[in-house]
């Protein structure tokens, strides 16, 4: 690599010091209310998960017996641990502007081998943990590929996949569910630390983990703009397929450690666990914390958010004793909703 | 004397800023004070360069979109068209370039889109074909009118066009270069059909880059140069050199700085490259420190062998040869890190993220060199940020300002800026200043002086002509997909060779 470029930026300064540089008329009056609104507003943007959380909580717990106590606290947290999980691999495919709606299957497949390795294969633990990754893995190296290289849209090439892996997960179970696992299997999840179960510490590192790699690298940074503007990344160096297959690999990944933590948490393996309830439940967490469906905005704190709030949600509709269907209802509804506002917006902008 | 079918007058089109509302107070019109008349039974052929405004004035007489001021009238009439579908009903059939027709449905759905002949509020498809037929015959050809549209050729969708136009009794037809994928019969299959529309008193008007059948077919013609009337005059004073002059001739009051300097090792070689199956191979080179302009008509595949050249695009044959490698087949990726850049001429979807930051945009094709180990580093991210931002003189609050909220100048430098950072050996510049203020322009031309003068190879892609030869060592034009002539700096690169290699 030669240095002169370097250099003819460095001379660069030349040719526009002639010229005073054109300075920006001065807002209007009017222009002026705007700018402020649309500073507010982006203000607010940015931050929406948050104020849904805190709008959520404060709600709760002025309207809601029995919500602002520690050990319903505990409850939400336990409860969200293992779609925080996933949610982080959802932001990731969303944020290409695809979507993964296999990713409940991957749990219910992952729930069902890791249930027969453990007891019928007598697998220790952490072999059984890194199989499991491994499946996750090869299901989403599968659907980027599909969607990456057969052009198909992801939409489609997941849900096939999905009923793909369900169909698989209900043939390896035989239609039966697997009980008393190994102690050293579900100590993977089930170890109290601090007063809560690992699965939750299990979160919050994944969380970290991913976090950094959206937000301070190379990778986050090309993901970002390969979901915002595609060609423009592309033909900026982007390695346009390779991101898009490597989101649907960890999405996938996490959905089978998802898989197994469930597993843990009610101590047995099933195939029917996760499905498309918890793919629904994912995707409307990530919207929630602000994720676009169309690509490039996503990140995860924001998501985790999303997903603290609608566990929120049914911890309060489970706290009233209304029925749990209300609760699949208010998520379709809070997607649309998502949608909605989001064309309105982008119709303005 | 004859009334005319269409009288435009001052008509007067604003620069649209990105939020949607005019720019009066600049000097740049896309259309400023034009007038235009039509008269029944000629045919008006409209020229002019590349972005003159020939197809703002005709949509905005297609009722595509409404004129900033000026006067309309139709047969005398004064009128607003409301939308496309209005000027129809007034007369007026605009055959598009890109011919607008669904491919899944037959000749006689395409004819009557829209607007099928019912009978009890029923669709009455016989009633249809029939009339399909008898439109189609009437312009003597045996077209089937149950054929798929899908199935057609080129010529015989614009027969389709016409028809349409015909069923709607349109007294005005305005064609867009209707020639431009058509062969030599079917040209003159077209031809006769106008000279027919002519005779029955249709006014048509004509836009073509195409000298030899203007003068063919024309009865009036019309310059149009920077949105502003050069002149109409009848057609038997249409001489191509003093035409080309009235495109073109603009005084060259910038003056183009030239401090660099070719050297001998070339950089970029393309032997026998063939972008499609029926186009001619191309050989072309570019040497380090050398600007080579290449030059053409829209479509005439200088974005194509630019992208081609930058792995974006698949061609069909031939050796890209790079730095002294073969590189057919490297994606763009790839290129990159070799030191090749490619500045598109779609600034907003292939250029720049608009929704990311300048800071962000910058650093996208090089952000290696801003990381380590896969990490970024924030500190020297924007040390170069700022660097860049002051020496291209982007005029933004700070590095953080979204690209998308910058001026098309200001956006353009963020991308030539973008490409700076990855210490290109190769720029490959496509329509470096389109849409940019003069002030702009002329920093960029600088710019791309000095470039040259640190050893760069440039290849740059310009429809401005006074651009092109002015900061061009050399210049090669191409015509259909294949390179007819090269020419050398000096007292034989005027704009009216270029232009007569183009057309």
């Amino acid at each position: 690599m030669s240095a002169p470029v370097t250099e003819v930026v460095r001379a660069g300064a030349a040719p526009g010091e002639g010229g005073a540089p054109p300075t920006r008329a001065p807002a209007a009056g009017k222009g002026r209310v705007w700018i402020a609104a649309g500073g507010l507003l982006k203000l607010v943007g940015r931050n929406v998960a948050l104020l849904i959380f805190l709008t959520l909580v404060i709600l709760a717990s002025l309207f809601v017996e029995n919500f602002a106590a520690l050990d319903n606290a505990e409850v939400i947290l336990k409860q969200s641990a293992i779609p925080a999980i996933a949610v982080i691999g959802m932001t990731l495919v969303l944020m290409t502007g695809g979507i993964d709606l296999s990713l409940g299957y991957v749990v219910g497949l992952a729930s069902i081998v890791s249930g027969i390795m453990a007891n019928t294969w007598l697998w220790p633990a952490p072999a059984v943990l890194a199989a499991i990754l491994v499946l996750g893995l090869a299901v989403g190296l599968c659907n980027g590929l599909i969607t990456q290289f057969m052009r198909v849209p992801a939409f489609i090439a997941t849900l096939g996949a999905g009923y793909v892996l369900y169909g698989l997960a209900q043939i390896v179970s035989q239609g039966s569910i697997i009980n008393r696992l190994p102690k050293g299997f579900l100590a993977i999840g089930r170890t109290p630390m601090f007063g809560l179960p690992s699965a939750v510490f299990l979160a919050l590192a994944v969380a970290v983990v991913f976090h950094v790699l959206i937000s301070r690298t190379i990778f986050g940074r090309q993901l970002k703009a390969f979901g915002f503007g595609a060609r423009a990344a592309v033909l900026s160096g982007v390695p346009g397929a390779r991101i898009n297959v490597s989101v649907y690999a960890l999405c996938s990944t996490l959905a089978a450690l998802c898989g197994l933590l469930f597993t843990v948490r009610v101590n047995a393996a099933q195939p029917n666990m996760g499905g498309g309830v918890f793919t629904f439940e994912v995707v409307t967490a990530a919207i929630v914390g602000g994720t676009s469906l169309f690509g490039g905005v996503g990140s995860v704190g924001n998501s985790i958010l999303g997903v603290l709030s609608i566990k929120i949600i049914e911890n309060c509709i489970n706290l009233l004793g209304v029925s749990y269907h209300l609760y699949l209802a208010v998520q379709g509804a809070i997607i649309l909703l998502a949608i909605i506002l989001g064309n309105l917006t982008n119709r303005r902008a | 004397m004859l009334e005319p079918l269409v009288s435009m007058r001052g008509i007067t089109k604003y620069i649209y800023g990105g939020d949607g509302r005019p720019l009066r107070n600049t000097d740049v019109k896309i259309l400023e004070g034009v007038d235009f008349d039509l008269f029944p039974g000629e045919v008006h052929v409209l020229v002019g360069e590349n972005g003159a405004g020939k197809s703002t004035l005709m949509r905005i007489l297609g009722g595509v979109i409404p004129p900033d001021r000026g006067e309309l009238k139709i047969a005398g009439a004064r009128v607003n068209l409301a939308d496309a579908r209005d000027a129809r009903e007034k007369g007026v059939a605009f055959i598009h370039q890109e011919l607008n027709l669904c491919a899944n449905l037959d000749v006689a759905h395409n004819i009557f889109l829209g607007r099928e002949p019912r009978r009890r509020g029923l669709k009455d498809a016989g009633e249809m074909y029939r009339r399909s037929a008898e439109l189609l015959k009437a312009l003597s050809t045996d077209l089937d009118p149950r054929l798929s549209v899908a199935r057609l050729s080129t010529a015989q969708q614009q027969l389709v066009e016409i028809a349409k136009a015909m069923s709607f009794r349109s007294r005005v037809v305005i064609m867009d270069e209707p020639t431009a994928s058509l062969t030599k019969r079917e040209i003159d299959v077209l031809f006769d059909l106008i000279r027919r529309m002519r005779s029955e008193g249709i006014g048509i008007v004509y836009i073509s880059h195409r000298f030899e059948e203007i003068l063919a077919i024309g009865d009036r013609f019309t310059v149009l140069r920077d949105g502003r009337l050069v002149g109409t005059q009848p057609i038997q004073s249409f001489e191509p050199n003093s035409v080309i002059w009235m495109m073109a001739g603009r005084s060259i009051d910038e003056m183009y700085p030239r401090t660099h300097a070719v050297e001998p090792e070339p950089v970029l070689e393309l032997r026998g490259l063939r972008l499609a199956t029926h186009t001619p191979p191309i050989d072309l080179v570019v040497r380090r420190g050398e600007v080579v302009g290449l030059g053409g008509l829209v479509g005439s595949g200088r974005t194509e062998l630019a992208k081609s050249v930058f792995g974006a695009r698949r061609f069909h044959s031939g050796d890209v040869r790079y730095l002294g490698r073969k590189t057919n087949g490297w994606s763009p990726a790839r290129l990159i890190r070799a030191g090749m850049a490619y500045l598109s001429e779609d600034r907003k979807t292939e250029g720049l993220i608009p929704p990311m930051s300048i800071r962000e945009n910058l650093s996208l094709a090089s952000l290696r060199s801003v990381a380590k180990l896969g990490f970024l580093s924030r500190p020297r991210e924007e040390r170069q940020a700022g660097r860049l931002i002051r020496q291209l003189n982007i005029v933004a609050r700070s590095s953080e300002q979204l690209v998308s909220t910058l001026s098309g100048g200001n956006q353009q430098k963020c991308v030539l800026g973008k490409w700076l950072c990855t210490a290109p050996r190769l720029l490959m510049l496509d329509e470096p200043t389109r849409g940019i203020d003069v002030g702009a322009k002329a920093q960029i031309h600088s710019l791309i002086d000095q470039i040259a003068g640190a050893g760069v190879a440039i290849l740059m892609i310009s429809s401005e002509l006074p651009e092109l030869i002015g900061i061009s060592d050399r210049v090669y034009v191409m015509r259909e997909g294949g390179v007819v002539a090269e020419l050398e700096a000096g007292p034989e690169l005027t704009q009216e060779r270029v232009v007569a290699c183009m057309v």
